[in-house]
């Protein structure tokens, strides 16, 4: 009866164990469209209505909690925010005179073809989201249905937040930009000089802006923004100008320079987020089209050989 | 232990439930900057409630359930909570622990053993990331807040279960040292 007992105990163990190794061999062998994959979004198509509604319900409840920690840690940066609103207030004067003139440069040469006023933004609550340390992912309640498509870039009100990985009808995967599969072409504010941004290895909440000129200046606390480029055609195409971090600390490297970057977006506690598509005929879907079309990293490398990745970065398909 | 039909309902409500709790609100509040994670717990004190069967068989569903939610690689997050459900219901068969703070040492083990394990076969699977202080520091970190909410986790678990279980261990031990032969002391 003993022995029964524990070959059934050890029979159970091992057939669990040998059927998670098989879902997970053949999960990373086939494709994206492969059954596996499809078997997932099948059932983020199902649950992503409930959970919808489930979200909505216990939003009191999530907020509850959430209001003590906010509290604290607004409480502590107040002081720190005063100082800086008064400072953006004088930029924001004497910047403002220059804008105006700016844009009516951009609209002489036909230049402000990427702006933001070019996407159709789509206002999406957060329903899901990874609690795992290695994966930089959200679920969000809107997708296809209502014109998401995958490689949308995906923004708050404080900056860029990531892109559309997986699109369903009622709901999206988002690799966050400190998911480690998500790099973006980026500039220090201020500078031509673009750069790829990607997590920083071992710290995963911060980023490193990798490839800038070696004379580049970044200042601690310059603001880094999407520089409108793709560094590879698998990449989403961001449109120009929209706000990722800030210069925390610099490192010179051979050749090259890298800046780290803290993420103005408090990816911790996405709520609401908004998803920058677009309709079938405009700018970015041509370009988007045109981007679809050029040759992969790997065959450039094959082609041209060494720095494939700052060829590429700065062949630039925006304006 | 036997898995009744109404064991097997009510473990299945509260994987469900916990589950979807988990992913949709506890993920979102970060406590000491990282998140509360109830799937271990669950996985492990049904495993403690249980036995090694259930126990392993909860966690692998658990584990499917995370990785389908949360569109994350399949079958990594099922092979690291069937073996966390399993060792935990082997610690109830082999020790049956009835000491008060069981609860937190078996969810601190636990969340520890999960989060390990599953950085180990991330690394396995060629992730770009070294063992970094910052890693290390979540690690901690993530057992730490999980301990705090394991002793609440245990008490929810057991109400869930306690109606359904065949027999509850710690009953059994107090019935038998009041019956007055058969306690050990009675032997001196």
């Amino acid at each position: 009866m003993y022995d029964k007992t524990v070959r059934r105990r050890r029979a159970v163990l091992a057939l669990l164990v040998v059927l998670s190794l098989i879902l997970l061999t053949a999960y990373f062998g086939e494709s994206s469209d492969g059954g596996l994959h499809s078997v997932q979004r099948g059932f983020l198509t199902v649950v992503s209505p409930i959970q919808e509604g489930a979200n909505k319900a216990l939003k009191p409840v999530r907020d509850l909690f959430g209001w003590f920690g906010d509290t604290l840690h607004a409480k502590s940066q107040l002081a720190e925010v005063r100082k800086q609103k008064d400072k953006l207030l004088k930029e924001v004067i004497a910047e403002r005179a220059d804008q105006h003139g700016y844009h009516e440069l951009l609209a002489l040469d036909h230049l402000d073809q990427l702006s933001l006023n070019n996407y159709r933004p789509v206002t999406a609550t957060v329903v899901f989201k990874s609690p795992n340390l290695w994966y930089s992912t959200v679920v969000i309640d809107k997708g296809t249905s209502s014109g998401v498509q995958k490689n949308d870039p995906v923004v708050n009100e404080e900056g860029l937040v990531g892109k559309v990985a997986q699109a369903v009808p009622d709901g999206a995967v988002v690799d966050l930009i400190t998911d480690s599969e998500v790099g973006v072409s980026a500039r220090i504010n201020g500078t031509n000089a673009t750069g790829v941004l990607q997590p920083k290895v071992g710290e995963p909440n911060n980023l490193v802006l990798q490839y800038l000129p070696g004379g580049t200046a970044a200042n601690r606390g310059e603001n880094v923004v999407t520089s409108g480029t793709v560094e590879s055609p698998d990449d989403s195409l961001y449109p120009p100008g929209i706000p990722i971090g800030q210069v925390t600390s610099e490192d010179e490297e051979t050749g090259f320079k890298s800046v780290n970057v803290h993420p103005l977006a408090d990816l911790h506690n996405l709520n609401v987020v908004q998803v920058l598509t677009y309709t079938q005929n405009s700018k970015p879907a041509q370009l988007t089209s045109l981007q679809g079309s050029l040759p992969s990293a790997g065959q450039s490398s094959a082609a041209g050989g060494e720095g494939n990745q700052l060829t590429s970065a700065s062949t630039g398909l925006g304006g | 232990m036997t898995l009744s039909g109404a064991l097997l309902t009510r473990i299945a409500v509260l994987v469900v439930v916990v589950v979807f709790f988990q992913i949709g609100v506890v993920s979102e509040v970060p406590v000491f900057g990282v998140a509360i994670d109830l799937s271990p717990l669950v996985v492990a004190f049904v495993g403690l409630l249980c036995g090694s069967t259930i126990g392993a068989a909860t966690g692998f569903a658990v584990g499917l359930l995370v990785d389908l939610a949360l569109v994350q690689t399949l079958g990594l997050t099922s092979l690291v909570f069937t073996l966390v459900g399993y060792w935990c219901g082997r610690l109830r068969e082999l020790r049956d622990p009835q000491a008060a703070v069981t609860p937190l040492l078996v969810g601190a083990g636990a969340t520890a053993a999960a989060l390990v394990g599953y950085s180990l076969m991330e690394f396995m699977l060629g992730v770009d990331a070294p063992v970094s202080l910052e890693l290390l520091r979540q690690i901690v970190l993530g057992v730490l807040v999980n301990t705090i909410v394991a002793v609440p986790m245990w008490i929810l678990v057991r109400r869930c279960l306690i109606g359904s279980l065949p027999h509850d261990p710690r009953r059994r031990r107090r019935r038998a040292y009041t019956t007055g032969g058969l306690s050990p002391l009675s032997k001196a």
